[in-house]
């Protein structure tokens, strides 16, 4: 009895395993079939009510999933976000610094530093903290060959001059500070004066000292006099650009001009510069 | 497992029912991008109650049904679920193993087998292509959720089918014997 049943259960086992390869090689590679299109067509209303019933819960549980699948992506993206941004700034900083040495470089190409100085290249790092802006220190020193008073300009035009120097750095006094004081002249009608900052205004430069019977008209240019004279000369070569006229007023009482010059460098936002050295010493 | 009529209709609702719910609920969800699989799970839980034989038959049955619903090559899925089950049921008939950790432990080791298997049917009918070393996690969770599925499964099954098994006790408690004339 045991064993017939041994037997019978043997004999249901091989032929499922037979049933199941013949069925494989014979429904192998030929779409569907009589069976299981017979089957799809019983079971597919049942199907597509299941379907249609168990979609709350499915959604409720890929709900939980998308979720914590959300906040790892939101994490992931972050990191990516900020390197973006750090690459994006890097670039930016890349692109202002290209466009302020192709500033630096067509100032060069201009003639309007005359030869006998050597440019030395500096970064500005750091500022005066007061709200004058009015002196900032680069990291070119008397290790580079900077030395006092040798004067700084940039891609736009003049900056100031160099005020003190320690090995690797200097500070530059600018042309907006209260003690600064510069010889210009206006082109094209060559009336000079002193260029000198208003005070609280650093935006604006006053050009003083001028003849009142040489009028000057709003969008002059101001460039540096650069004059010179049997023992001394001026610490600024001539004909560096200062910047534009933005204001000219006659002075009835004073008999002189009252000459407003928004300077063309940027006082406020320096980065880069150039110290000119090896010219007259003043 | 003594079959009764109305035994058989409650194992072969039990299939349809695993099939659909596979194909309708679990099949469409994914936890942690996994989808669980019910269906090894539900062989081996109905071999570990029926023995060999039931397990080895309902295997087959499922592996048909889902092979015709899915419109695929009838017979692979048969094979590899009717192996599970199958095994299932040697397990019960020749291991005295009585710990309730038995059955969720089985589930998952046979729903990796089952995964393996079905990987080499493909194989097999020459859908070779490059495999990730992300199946392994894959497998390890569909394992997991095995573990918990089986697990929750079998104590489900055994109810259902507890008239049916002979060596499990009737859920009725005896009533207190009374005392004639008391």
């Amino acid at each position: 009895m045991y064993r017939k049943q041994v037997r019978r259960r043997r004999a249901v086992l091989a032929l499922l395993i037979v049933g199941s390869f013949v069925l494989l090689t014979a429904t192998y590679g030929s779409g569907s079939n009589g069976v299981q299109r017979g089957v799809s067509a019983l079971f597919s209303p049942i199907q597509s009510v299941a379907d249609g019933a168990l979609k709350p819960a499915r959604d409720l549980v890929n709900w939980f999933d998308e979720t914590f699948d959300a906040r790892g992506r939101n994490s992931r993206l972050q990191d990516e976000l900020r390197a973006a941004r750090e690459q994006a700034v890097g670039a930016d900083a890349a692109l202002a610094e290209n466009a302020e040495l192709r500033k630096m470089l067509a100032l060069d190409g201009s003639g309007a530093i005359p030869s006998g100085y050597e440019r030395v290249a500096a970064r500005v790092i750091a500022r005066s903290p007061s709200v004058w802006f009015a002196d900032v220190t680069i990291d070119a020193g008397s290790d580079d060959g900077v030395e006092a008073n040798d004067p700084v300009v940039n891609g736009d035009g003049l900056v100031g001059t160099v005020s003190a120097v320690t090995g690797g750095s200097a500070q530059v006094t600018l042309i907006a500070d209260h003690s600064s004081a510069v010889s210009a002249k206006v082109v094209p009608i060559a009336v000079q004066g002193v260029i000198r900052p208003e005070v609280g205004d650093p935006g604006t430069l006053v050009l003083d000292f001028i003849d009142s019977t040489k009028h000057v008209h709003k969008g002059q240019s101001v460039v540096t006099a650069g004059w010179r004279s049997a023992e001394i000369e001026s610490r600024f070569p001539p004909n560096i650009p200062i910047g534009e006229v933005v204001r000219a007023s006659i002075l009835e009482q004073e008999a002189s001009q009252q000459v407003d010059v928004r300077p063309y460098a940027d006082l406020r936002d320096l980065d880069l510069v150039q110290v000119l050295t090896g010219g007259s010493r003043g | 497992m003594i079959f009764t009529p109305s035994i058989l209709a409650r194992v072969v609702a039990i299939v349809v029912l695993g099939v659909f719910l596979q194909l309708s609920f679990f099949s469409q969800v994914a936890i942690f991008h996994v989808s669980p699989n019910l269906l090894p799970a539900l062989v081996v839980s109905l071999g570990l109650l029926g023995g060999s034989m039931t397990g080895a038959v309902t295997g087959f049955s499922v592996g048909f049904l889902l092979s015709c619903l899915l419109v695929e090559p009838l017979g692979g899925a048969s094979l590899v679920l009717l192996a599970c089950g199958y095994v299932a049921g040697l397990f019960r008939e020749r291991v005295e193993v009585h710990s309730p950790l038995a059955p969720p432990l089985l589930c998952m080791a046979l729903t990796v087998f089952a995964e393996l298997g079905f990987g080499a049917v493909e194989l097999m009918l020459g859908g070779g292509t490059a495999i990730s070393g992300l199946l392994v996690r894959d497998l390890l969770l569909e394992g997991l959720y095995a573990f918990l599925l089986g697990w929750l499964l079998y104590l489900g099954l055994r109810r259902l089918l507890r008239p049916a098994l002979v060596d499990v006790r009737p859920l009725r408690r005896p009533g207190r014997p009374r005392v004639l004339g008391a």
